[in-house]
């Protein structure tokens, strides 16, 4: 194995910092709902795929920019998260085991239908400034950004902030907070705590629109690629803590920056690997996580 | 009357072994010898998902597992796939075991989502260990010695005695000590661990015989498939029909896994030739199993006895005095079916 040089490593990180920011997005939805259902979405990674199918639709059908393109994604999967919510999931609602095969069923069954639609080719966008890369001067070393990825970084930051500000600043945010911490306590205050969940699975599902958009930029994706990116997705939520927004965000980061270190230091294929092996240890020796409580039965 | 019913295994296994010579064509030997291999496994997959109730989405990792050192043992060793498939699958049943006391550190959703990256580290090893794998790509294995036209029998029977092999196993620890110790692990694993069964112990052999006929299964199919390759060896979705088959005909009942398998996989090749792609099988798949979960979560034969027990003392049933009487004298009447009877069971017999 030849190293490659310092400089190298410093701009992978960095790019690695950048992607680890998009999918601080991407998995922001999983473990909000995780908190506050103690369910994992394990469809979470198909409505990735799914509003990047959107995005790609409205980008090749209408024009409309991926970045533009949640306006109207992010209400659309809002709705629908919202709508799966009441209607099926909360009929087990005390199946924490079930809820996980309804999901993935639910994964299954969004892949076929995607591959129906958009065939198994892999579908990426292609805009005006997907190949363009941004020279930044630093110190004796000049970094060399790609445009799509430090939008990515900075819109995901901009839309993780909101999903911030939502969750201490407003009412709903109060009450979804209080159902993580403590959901018999909340109930007692007067929580209404199914209304709540629907709520908390439509912004879940909702901010992985957001993602989904930026996602499309930046990756190809096919109706398959869903099983590969619920992994990744569970590794960063499983290592921030499961529940923990700035947890997540956290772990995110550090997985980009691993992720992307790996890519160049062993081979391309192998990478994702360093994924897993995070997501297997953590679940065994910290099962917390970096900011989390321990998963309990269930 | 009832004691004739028992033994109606019997004839059913009758009307098996002279199946090929009926539907002589080798689709249909392709297709029992698939329902066979499902109905084996799932047997298997039960032991630890039915009876002591942890649900792991990985266990095709066993069977691809399974797949991949038989097909290897042949082509290096010259092993005969048909006896070499038992022994490897002892190897699949220790990696199973080691990987299993790691992983059964943790519960619920989180063992589900360890079982799942467990399946993709051996993919991705499968996809990259080219010395060893031969990549993506896959690798090939010297053909079975018999005539074409019977080409397909041999492996129908013999997984035919494997289905019988698991079933026996699976009726054995149903109603052996350990079998009542995970039971009462899925009821309540922090009693169970009250009253002395050693939960860590029975897991991990759960797992391990959970892992044993589905790597069988893996071997016996490596060898039907002659090509075999990381993506359909290492399948996630050959676990999740697994589980499917199983829920479909009773979670934790003996015979539900077999029933499963038998309704479950004809209908699925019905429904891929009809569409003839497999993002339609994607979509009734994933579909059917939504339903099932959501409307028959108990599966087909407890529904079924439940039903049949509420016609049978119709008065009893509505003011649940008889089942009152059950938990009273755990030695009458049927099995028990309330969370703590299997606990109090265990209780009984280390004391």
């Amino acid at each position: 194995m030849n190293l490659p040089s310092v400089n190298v490593l410093i701009q992978v990180a960095i790019v690695g910092l950048l992607t680890g920011g998009v999918y601080a997005l991407m998995a922001a939805g999983l473990t909000l709902v995780f908190g506050v259902m103690r369910v994992i979405n394990i469809a979470h990674g198909a409505f990735l795929v799914f509003s990047a199918y959107l995005s790609y639709w409205l980008f090749t059908g209408y024009g409309l920019d991926p970045f533009l393109s949640m306006i109207i994604t992010v209400p659309l999967l809002f709705i629908i998260g919202l709508t799966f919510q009441q209607f099926m999931l909360s009929r087990l609602r005390n199946e924490p085991g079930l809820v996980v095969l309804v999901t993935f069923s639910l994964a299954l069954t969004l892949e076929g239908l995607m591959g129906t639609i958009f065939e198994s080719t892999g579908r990426s966008i292609r805009t005006s400034y997907t190949s363009e890369v941004l020279q930044l001067p630093l110190g004796d070393l000049t970094l060399r950004l790609p445009f799509v990825r430090l939008a990515g970084f900075v819109a995901a930051v901009i839309a993780l902030y909101l999903l911030y500000l939502l969750l201490t600043r407003s009412d709903l945010g109060r009450a979804i907070r209080a159902t993580i911490q403590n959901r018999d306590a909340a109930q007692l205050v007067g929580v209404n705590i199914a209304r709540v969940q629907a709520l908390t699975f439509g912004l879940g599902l909702g901010s992985v629109a957001a993602g989904g958009a930026i996602f499309s930029l930046i990756w190809t994706f096919n109706a398959a690629s869903h099983e590969e990116w619920i992994s990744k997705m569970l590794s960063v939520i499983v290592l921030g803590g499961m529940g923990s927004l700035p947890g997540a965000f956290i772990a995110a980061l550090i997985m980009g920056v691993a992720e992307s270190l790996a890519s160049v230091t062993m081979t391309a294929y192998i990478s994702p690997i360093v994924f897993y092996l995070i997501l297997f240890l953590t679940l065994i020796f910290r099962p917390q996580g970096l900011m989390g409580t321990v998963i309990r039965k269930g | 009357m009832r004691r004739l019913i028992r033994w109606w295994p019997l004839p059913a296994l009758i009307l098996l072994l002279i199946f090929p010579w009926v539907y002589r064509q080798p689709y249909y030997h392709v297709l029992g010898f698939n329902v066979l291999l499902f109905a084996t496994m799932a047997v298997s997959w039960n032991i630890m998902g039915g009876y002591t109730g942890y649900k792991s989405l990985g266990h095709s990792a066993f069977f691809g597992l399974g797949a991949y050192l038989v097909a290897i043992a042949a082509n290096e060793l010259g092993w005969n796939p048909l006896w070499s498939a038992p022994i490897m699958a002892l190897v699949v049943t220790v990696v199973a075991m080691v990987l299993g006391w790691i992983m059964l550190r943790t519960t619920g959703s989180a063992f589900v989502i360890a079982t799942i990256a467990m399946l993709l580290i051996f993919r991705l090893l499968a996809n990259n260990l080219r010395g060893i794998t031969k990549g993506a790509p896959g690798l090939s294995q010297p053909l079975p010695p018999w005539t074409p036209e019977f080409s397909r029998m041999p492996f129908f029977y013999y997984m035919l005695f494997w289905l019988i092999i698991a079933l026996l196993v699976s009726a054995y620890i149903r109603r052996s000590r350990f079998g009542l110790g995970l039971l009462a692990i899925r009821d309540d694993e922090g009693k169970a661990e009250m009253v002395g069964v050693n939960t860590t112990l029975y897991k991990v052999l759960a797992f391990g015989a959970s892992a044993y006929f589905v790597a069988v299964g893996g071997g016996i199919w490596s060898y039907h498939a002659t090509h075999i390759s990381p993506i359909f060896a290492f399948d996630i979705i050959v676990g999740v029909e697994m589980i499917l088959v199983t829920m479909l005909g009773g979670l934790g009942t003996l015979w539900g896994p077999v029933l499963g398998a038998f309704i479950y996989i004809p209908a699925a090749d019905f429904i891929l030739f009809q569409f003839g792609s497999s993002t339609a099988h994607l979509i009734i798949l994933g579909g059917l199993m939504i339903l099932i979960l959501l409307f028959l979560p108990q599966g087909i034969l407890p529904t079924i006895s439940e039903w049949l027990e509420k016609r049978r003392t119709p008065r009893a049933a509505h003011t649940g005095a008889r089942s009152m009487a059950e938990m009273q004298t755990p030695s009458g009447g049927p099995e028990p079916d309330t969370p703590d009877t299997y606990v109090s069971a265990v209780k009984q017999e280390t004391s």
